[in-house]
């Protein structure tokens, strides 16, 4: 009875391990070892399962969330490589990224590579070019402070910056790109805000 | 993001002082002997000045005041660049990595490449290639200045030297042709 509640206590940590697991392995689920102290949020987010689609609902996309931490780059930097990929087919993405002179593109080249093999091998994908990237972020890692010394006993305080990058694959082809906002669309707009205006506190 | 600090430095700038002072009263002995302001001409004429202006001389002939002073003479933003204006500025299509478009596959090997550049992969073979046929040759002629005056020809596993072939130097490797190196 211990073990069942501990693992219904954990049910919501991970569930497909508990629905997968039919044998009755007392506190095999429970993850004891102090190295992976925090799970972010970004690599929870793998561990959802949908319940079976009915069948004549349209195909769910497979989704692969991915991400790297503490990467020794800036994240302003490496949100001009993000904001490139965004949008693009994962054969897109890895071209540019290899012929890229930033020193942040092959961290990111890596991360898309071992996220498609993920896709592969994990999350039934079938083929690993049939994959878009539908979100691509950066975030600000730990910072460090030191001295940086300068000329006549002057020193400066620099900071060590660190960035995570978190990418969201999605299968099927990339969505196309949202035409651009011309001026006959904006005086459609107006055209019609004029015409949803009705009179107030009336009858 | 650095921030320069500076050790003050309050008897050196004293001593400035003291210094430029005396250097002052030496020059003109006589100025403020008595009254303190400086006091123009009595008469307003058109001529050369007469009176020396000692303090206002002295202060346009100095050097650039310490850094110290001149902080207040430097410019400095006023107000707080909101994220949005920074955003603005860096997010400008400018500044904005460009897609490339030059980009294509290697006809021998079908990895990717740059349309003015050679294959990386390709590159890569021909380099380690190189090297193997350089390292043949180091070992033939054994030391440095050994290089002879004919020419040079590379063998592979299961070739014979041809006519053409006649007073040449033969390096041999040990494995078979490769398929870009062409036999004559």
């Amino acid at each position: 009875s211990g073990a069942a509640w501990a693992r219904g206590l954990l049910s919501w940590a991970r569930p497909e391990r508990w629905l997968a697991s039919g044998s009755l392995f007392p506190l095999s689920c429970i993850h004891t070892s102090t190295s992976l102290q925090k799970i972010g949020k970004w690599e929870k987010k793998n561990w959802i399962v949908y319940p079976p689609q009915l069948p004549g609902e349209p195909r769910r996309p497979a989704e692969i969330y991915h991400c790297r931490r503490e990467i020794k780059y800036s994240k302003d930097k490496m949100w001009y490589l993000a904001k490139l990929i965004k949008g693009m087919s994962i054969d897109q993405a890895l071209a540019q990224l290899e012929f890229s002179d930033k020193k942040g593109a092959k961290v990111i080249k890596e991360v898309l590579l071992e996220a498609q093999e993920m896709a592969v091998r994990k999350h039934n994908v079938e083929f690993k070019s049939n994959l878009h990237i539908a979100e691509s972020l950066t975030g600000r890692g730990h910072y460090v402070k030191r001295v940086r010394c300068h000329g006549k006993g002057m020193f400066g305080i620099m900071k060590i910056s660190r960035c995570h990058y978190f990418v969201k694959l999605v299968e099927g082809p990339p969505p196309p790109p949202e035409p651009p906002r011309t001026g006959f669309d904006q005086a459609k707009e107006y055209v019609q805000q004029l015409r949803n205006r009705t009179l107030v506190h009336t009858l | 993001m650095l921030i320069v600090v500076r050790s003050p430095l309050p008897r050196l700038r004293a001593l400035l002082q003291r210094c430029w002072g005396q250097l002052e009263r030496g020059l003109w002995p006589g100025v403020l002997g008595g009254q303190s302001p400086p006091w123009g001409p009595a008469l307003a004429v058109q001529g050369p000045a007469l009176v020396p202006q000692g303090i206002n001389v002295g202060e346009s002939g100095a050097e650039a005041p310490s850094l110290l002073e001149s902080v207040l003479w430097m410019a400095a933003p006023k107000q707080r660049r909101t994220i949005e204006v920074n955003h603005c500025r860096r997010r400008h299509p400018s500044k904005l990595i460009e897609v490339k478009r030059n980009i294509d596959v290697c006809p021998e090997c079908g990895n990717l490449k740059q349309k003015h550049v050679l294959c990386g992969y390709c590159y890569a073979k021909v380099k380690e290639e190189t090297r193997q046929i350089r390292m043949e040759i180091c070992k033939k002629e054994g030391g440095p200045f050994n290089a002879p005056t004919v020419e040079t020809v590379v063998l592979y596993e299961g070739e014979k030297p041809t006519e053409k072939d006649a007073g040449k130097r033969i390096i041999e490797r040990a494995r078979k042709r490769p398929s870009w190196f062409v036999q004559n």
